[in-house]
């Protein structure tokens, strides 16, 4: 039954996104533990393109990547990146040994497609 | 020591200490298990649960030679005590005897050089139904690189044989640096050829049935346990005549 053309108009819109989500977001943290220089932005985001590169080579140094937040006295920060690259973004942080001869290791916090769940961690709630 | 502060921290529920025995020199003797409450006064509680972090202890044995294979046929009092027993060998034959015979929990797979055999389809597929697990090590894919080229390398072919059945990721990992988390770990697998589901069994379920399948090694057929039991044998007979009376009176 052909329904009226002529209906009102609705009071509310609904819209259903099928599509699987652009970018994921990533929460990590370098852990430098020797108490040497901590890496500025720039040097973070060199860190994070070294380990692609690394790992997957000049395919995997060009993955779109962007530090979104970066905070150098806890050294965490947010990373976006396309998200069919999430799995070699994350494999790439997580094989990383060295930065400048000195140990470390990325400990990745959270990731979501969603920016908004990164605000929240389960994990450290004290109860 | 510091080590394990990380794992907890990073959300780990059970560690297993290795102990290597490397059959090349000689003379060498199985050693008792340090036990894990020597090492550690009071164990951290895992996050997001009430319990507390299992420490099992593991032997590795590293064979090239057949003849190394008797001690594990032996019951050596020594090897009892361990909970996990791996062993990893070099050679296509000790391949195919440790898949096959042997009665060991995991069969380390080498990822620290070019493996000198290819895998069969046959001795791999009677190792997954003996219930028997292929080890991956990934702390020298961070250290190296030619190292992560063949880790990579020697996981690949390991997948196209097995299917992504029976594997366990493990880390070997003599600094708390060089430990990684668990989802961490479960995303490596996915660089190695596992599907999703497959990784995170690599680190989640595989793990608990190798340390369950050392279990069964303690007792008979996996259903009986024998335990020694203080003698309290006349303390039963009085409480059967009790349990008898009240049946007949109700």
């Amino acid at each position: 039954r052909p329904a009226g053309r002529g209906m009102a108009a609705a009071a509310f819109e609904r819209r259903v996104l099928r599509r699987a989500a652009e970018h994921h977001y990533l929460r990590v943290r370098l852990e430098l533990p020797d108490g040497g220089a901590r890496p500025s932005a720039a040097q973070f985001k060199q860190l994070v393109v070294t380990a692609l590169r690394e790992l997957h080579g000049e395919v995997g140094a060009a993955l779109p990547v962007d530090v979104l937040t970066y905070e150098e006295k806890t050294l965490s920060a947010i990373l976006r990146v396309i998200s069919s690259g999430l799995v070699k973004l994350w494999s790439a942080l997580t094989l990383l040994g060295f930065y400048q001869n000195r140990r470390c290791a990325f400990r990745v916090l959270q990731t979501s497609p969603f920016l908004l769940a990164l605000s929240g961690n389960s994990r450290e709630l004290v109860l | 020591q510091n080590s394990f502060t990380v794992c907890f921290s990073v959300g780990y529920s059970a560690v297993a200490l290795n102990h290597v025995i490397d059959f090349k020199e000689k003379k060498q003797e199985i050693v008792k298990p340090t036990s894990p409450s020597e090492l550690f006064p009071s164990l951290p509680i895992v996050q997001g649960t009430s319990k507390r972090i299992k420490v099992l202890t593991r032997l590795t044995l590293i064979v090239s030679d057949p003849s190394h294979c008797n001690l594990l046929r032996s019951t050596s009092a020594n090897i009892r005590l361990y909970d996990i027993i791996a062993v990893f060998p070099k050679t296509e034959k000790l391949f195919h005897i440790a898949c096959t015979t042997l009665d060991v929990d995991l069969v380390c797979i080498n990822v620290t050089e070019k493996l000198p055999f290819y895998f069969r389809r046959p001795p791999v597929n009677m190792a997954i139904d003996r219930g028997i697990y292929f080890e991956l090590l990934y702390t020298p894919a961070i250290k190296d690189s030619t190292m992560r080229r063949y880790t990579i390398s020697n996981a690949i072919s390991l997948m196209q044989i097995c299917k992504g059945k029976n594997i366990v990721i493990s880390s070997a990992a003599e600094r708390p640096l060089e430990l990684r988390g668990p989802y961490d770990v479960a995303n490596l697998g996915l660089l190695f050829g596992l599907s999703e589901g497959e990784a995170k069994a690599a680190v989640s379920t595989n793990c608990r049935a190798a340390m369950l399948h050392g279990e069964t090694r303690k007792s008979a057929c996996g259903v009986v346990y024998t335990v020694k039991k203080p003698r309290k044998v006349e303390e039963e007979e009085t409480a059967v005549p009790a349990c008898k009376k009240a049946k007949t009176q109700a």
